[in-house]
C-alpha cells in the first residue's frame, strides 16, 4: 500500500497514466472514432478524389487532412495507435516472459546452468537487431527461392518449374502471402530484447534467494517449481515490470523508425511520414502541409514519453531507493 | 571469441537449411553463354557442389566456410554485384567517420550535462536536463532527421545529406586524391584540398547530430543517476569536509568512481548503438555499410551479403566491447591486479 501512495503523490505520474490510458482508449475505440471503409478495410482509407495528388487540408471527411494518395491522416493515426500498442505489448510481453523465465531458472538453480544461461544472454547482447532482421528476412527469401518462387520486376510472384516460368497457383500464393506477412522486425525484437529482462531478473532473484522464507520453503521440501513461481517471482518481479513499461514505448519508436527506412512491415504511423515526406521537404512544407507531419510526430513522441513516464513512476514507487534515471 | 564461433555456427547453420543446389548457384558463372544447355548447366552445378563440398557434413562445410571467411573471401553478392568483403571494407570508413564524429559530440556533452544535473539535483538545471533528455529519448531519429533536413538543408542550406557534394565527388574518386585513412575530412587536409574536408563536415553534421542526440540522452541520464548514487557515499562527504571545491568533488571523486559502472553499461548497449548508427546512415543516405542491410531486404536471395553483414556487425560490436574493456581497466585499477 505504501507503493501505491507513493505512486499517486507526484503530478507527473498522473500525466503518464493519463497519456497511456488515452492511447489505450483510442486503440480500443478505433472503429468508433474512424470507421473502416467496408470495401477496403485497413489503416489506409481513401477519401475524396484520388486524382488530386496534393495533400488536402482538414475537411469533414478527413479531420486531419489527407496524404498525397488521399488517404485520411486521422484514420491512419487512430488505427496506427491500435497496431503500435499491439506491437509494443506483444513484443514486450514475449520478451519479458522469456527473459524472466531464463533469469529466474538460472538464479534459482545456480551452478553451470546459471553460467550457461547468462553467457547465452551476453552472447545475444552482442548481436545488433538490424543484423538479425536482415538474416531473418533472408531466411524467408531463401525458403521461397528454394520452392522455385521468385519475384519479377513488379514484385509479382512467379514460379520456376521444369524450365518454364508460370504464374503461381492460388494455394501457393496464399502461402507466399503468409510467409511475407511474417514481420522480421517483430521476431528480431523478441529474440533480441529478452536478455535485459534475464539479467535484471537474475540479479533480483539472487537477492530474493538469500531471504529466510525461501530457505525455509526449501528446507521444508517445497518443490522447486513452486518455490520459483509462488515464493520468489512475486517478490522479484518489480524491476521487470519497470523495464517492460519503459520498453513498450522504445520498441514502438524503433519499429516506426525501421518501418520508415523501409525495413520490416509498414506501420500506419510511419506510412503517413513516408508518404508525406516529399511534401514536408517542399519550401515552407512543414507549415503549409502541417497535417502530414505534426499529428503523427506528436503521437509518436507522446507515446514514447507516456511509457517512459509510467516506467519512471513505477520505478520510484516500487524501488524507492534507486535514483531516478 | 567463443561467442563469435557460436554465432557463426548458428548463422551458417540457418543458411545450410537450404539445399546444396541453391547454394551452388552462387558459385556459378555470372554470364553464361547462350550455347549452354540445361544439361550442361546441371553438370556444372554438380561440379560446383563437388568442388565446394556443398554436400559434405555440416562441420566440414562450416570449417571450410570459416577458413574462407578468415581469408577475406566472404562470397559474391548478387544484389551488390560485388564481393561482400570488399564492399564492406570500402564502406567502413564512411560509417566510422560518422561514428567518431558523433562520439566526439555526445561523450563530452553527456558527461558534462550528467554531472551538472547531478550536482544541481532537483534545481533548475537538473529539471531542464531531465526534460530535454526525456524528450530526446522519446524522439524517433527520423523525426529529428526530418526537422534537421527542413531547417538546415532546405531552408538554410547549411548542411546536406549524403557524404559529399557532386562537385567534389569526381575529385575524390580521381587517382590524384590519395586515400590515406578513408575519412574524407582528414584525407582532404592531407591532400591539401581543404574544401573537401569542409564539404565532408557539412554533410556529416546532420547525421552526427541525430546520432549524438539519441546517445547523449542515454549517456546523460545514466551519468546523472550514477553520480547521484556516488555522491551519497561517505568519501564524497569526506572530500567536501576537507574543503575541496565542489567542482573537484564532483569531477575527480564522484564521476571518477561512477565511470566503471558507466562503461559496463555502455558495453551492454554497444549492439544497440550499432543499430542506431546504421539507422542514421540510412536516414541520411550515407554510402556506409548499412546499405547492405537495405539491399538485402528485397526478396532476392543473397545469403553472402546477409551473413557478411551479420558477421561484420558482431565483429564490430565485439571490437567496441574490447575497447571499452581496455578503458575499463584504466578506469578501475582493481581489475589490473585481479587474475
Amino acid at each position: 500500500m505504501r507503493a501505491r501512495s507513493r505512486f499517486f503523490k507526484r503530478g507527473q505520474n498522473y500525466l503518464g497514466i493519463f497519456l497511456v490510458a488515452s492511447f489505450i482508449l483510442v486503440a480500443l475505440a478505433a472503429p468508433l472514432l474512424s470507421p473502416n471503409d467496408p470495401e477496403n478495410p485497413g489503416p489506409v482509407k481513401i477519401v475524396g478524389n484520388t486524382r488530386k495528388l496534393v495533400p488536402q487540408p482538414p475537411s469533414d471527411l478527413a479531420p486531419l487532412g489527407t496524404l498525397p494518395n488521399q488517404a485520411s491522416v486521422f484514420h491512419a493515426l487512430v488505427w496506427g495507435t491500435r497496431s503500435a500498442l499491439g506491437f509494443g505489448i506483444l513484443v514486450t510481453l514475449c520478451a519479458a516472459l522469456i527473459g524472466t523465465l531464463i533469469g529466474a531458472v538460472g538464479a534459482y538453480f545456480g551452478g553451470w546452468l546459471d553460467h550457461f544461461l547468462m553467457w547465452l544472454s551476453d552472447t545475444f547482447l552482442t548481436f545488433p537487431v538490424i543484423a538479425a532482421i536482415v538474416v531473418i528476412q533472408q531466411l524467408v527469401t531463401i525458403f521461397l527461392h528454394n520452392l522455385g518462387i521468385y519475384f519479377d520486376y513488379w514484385g509479382v510472384p512467379m514460379v520456376w518449374q521444369n524450365g518454364s516460368i508460370s504464374a503461381v497457383t492460388p494455394p501457393i500464393a496464399a502461402m507466399i502471402d503468409r510467409l511475407q506477412s511474417i514481420d522480421p522486425v517483430l521476431i528480431a525484437f523478441i529474440l533480441f530484447s529478452w536478455m535485459y529482462y534475464a539479467r535484471v531478473m537474475n540479479a533480483s532473484m539472487r537477492r530474493v534467494k538469500q531471504m529466510d522464507y525461501v530457505l525455509a520453503a526449501r528446507a521444508s521440501g517445497v518443490p522447486a517449481r513452486r518455490i520459483i513461481f509462488r515464493y520468489m517471482l512475486p517478490n522479484a518481479i518489480t524491476p521487470v515490470i519497470v523495464l517492460a513499461s519503459r520498453d513498450i514505448g522504445a520498441i514502438v519508436v524503433l519499429q516506426t523508425t525501421f518501418s520508415f527506412i523501409g525495413i520490416g512491415k509498414t506501420s500506419p504511423w510511419s506510412m503517413v511520414l513516408t508518404l508525406g515526406k516529399d511534401w514536408m521537404f517542399a519550401p515552407k512544407g512543414l507549415t503549409t502541409y502541417w497535417w502530414v507531419f505534426f499529428p503523427v510526430t506528436l503521437a509518436l513522441v507522446l507515446f514514447g514519453i507516456a511509457w517512459n513516464l509510467v516506467g519512471d513512476s513505477l520505478n520510484e514507487a516500487l524501488n524507492p531507493r534507486s535514483p531516478a534515471g | 571469441m567463443l561467442t563469435l564461433v557460436v554465432i557463426t555456427v548458428l548463422l551458417y547453420g540457418s543458411v545450410m537449411l537450404t539445399p546444396a543446389e541453391t547454394r551452388a548457384t552462387l558459385y556459378m558463372p555470372k554470364n553464361t553463354s547462350p550455347r549452354m544447355t540445361e544439361e550442361k548447366w546441371q553438370e556444372l552445378l554438380e561440379k560446383m557442389i563437388e568442388r565446394y563440398e556443398l554436400n559434405a557434413p555440416f562441420h566440414v562445410q562450416y570449417l571450410h566456410w570459416l577458413g574462407r571467411l578468415v581469408q577475406g573471401n566472404w562470397g559474391y553478392s548478387p544484389t551488390l554485384q560485388e564481393d561482400v568483403f570488399s564492399v564492406i571494407i570500402r564502406r567502413t570508413p564512411a560509417t566510422a567517420e560518422l561514428t567518431l564524429l558523433a562520439f566526439l559530440i555526445f561523450i563530452p556533452l553527456g558527461l558534462l550535462s550528467g554531472v551538472v544535473a547531478a550536482s544541481k539535483k532537483n534545481r533548475a538545471p537538473d529539471h531542464a536536463f531531465r526534460l530535454a533528455a526525456f524528450v530526446a529519448t522519446s524522439l524517433p531519429p527520423m523525426i529529428f532527421a526530418i526537422l534537421l533536413m527542413v531547417i538546415f538543408y532546405i531552408d538554410l542550406y547549411w548542411f546536406a545529406p549524403g557524404r559529399l557534394g557532386t562537385a567534389l565527388q569526381s575529385l575524390v574518386s580521381s587517382a590524384e586524391f590519395k586515400q590515406y585513412t578513408g575519412f574524407l575530412t582528414i584525407d582532404g587536409l592531407l591532400n591539401h584540398v581543404p574544401q573537401v574536408s569542409v564539404d565532408a563536415l557539412r554533410h556529416l553534421a546532420m547525421p552526427a547530430l541525430t546520432l549524438a542526440i539519441a546517445q547523449w540522452s542515454i549517456l546523460g541520464r545514466l551519468t546523472r543517476a550514477l553520480v547521484i548514487e556516488e555522491s551519497q557515499q561517505e568519501y564524497v562527504a569526506a572530500a567536501r569536509a576537507r574543503g575541496l571545491p565542489e567542482r573537484k568533488v564532483m569531477w575527480n571523486h564522484a564521476l571518477r568512481n561512477a565511470l566503471p559502472p558507466l562503461i559496463t553499461n555502455s558495453m551492454l548497449s554497444a549492439a544497440t548503438m550499432l543499430t542506431g548508427i546504421f539507422v542514421v546512415e540510412i536516414l541520411f543516405n550515407i554510402p556506409g555499410v548499412s546499405s547492405i542491410a537495405v539491399k538485402s531486404m528485397a526478396y532476392v536471395p543473397d545469403a553472402p551479403a546477409a551473413l557478411g553483414f551479420a558477421i561484420y556487425s558482431v565483429v564490430v560490436v565485439l571490437l567496441l566491447m574490447s575497447v571499452l574493456d581496455l578503458i575499463q581497466v584504466w578506469a578501475d585499477p582493481r581489475l589490473r591486479w585481479s587474475s
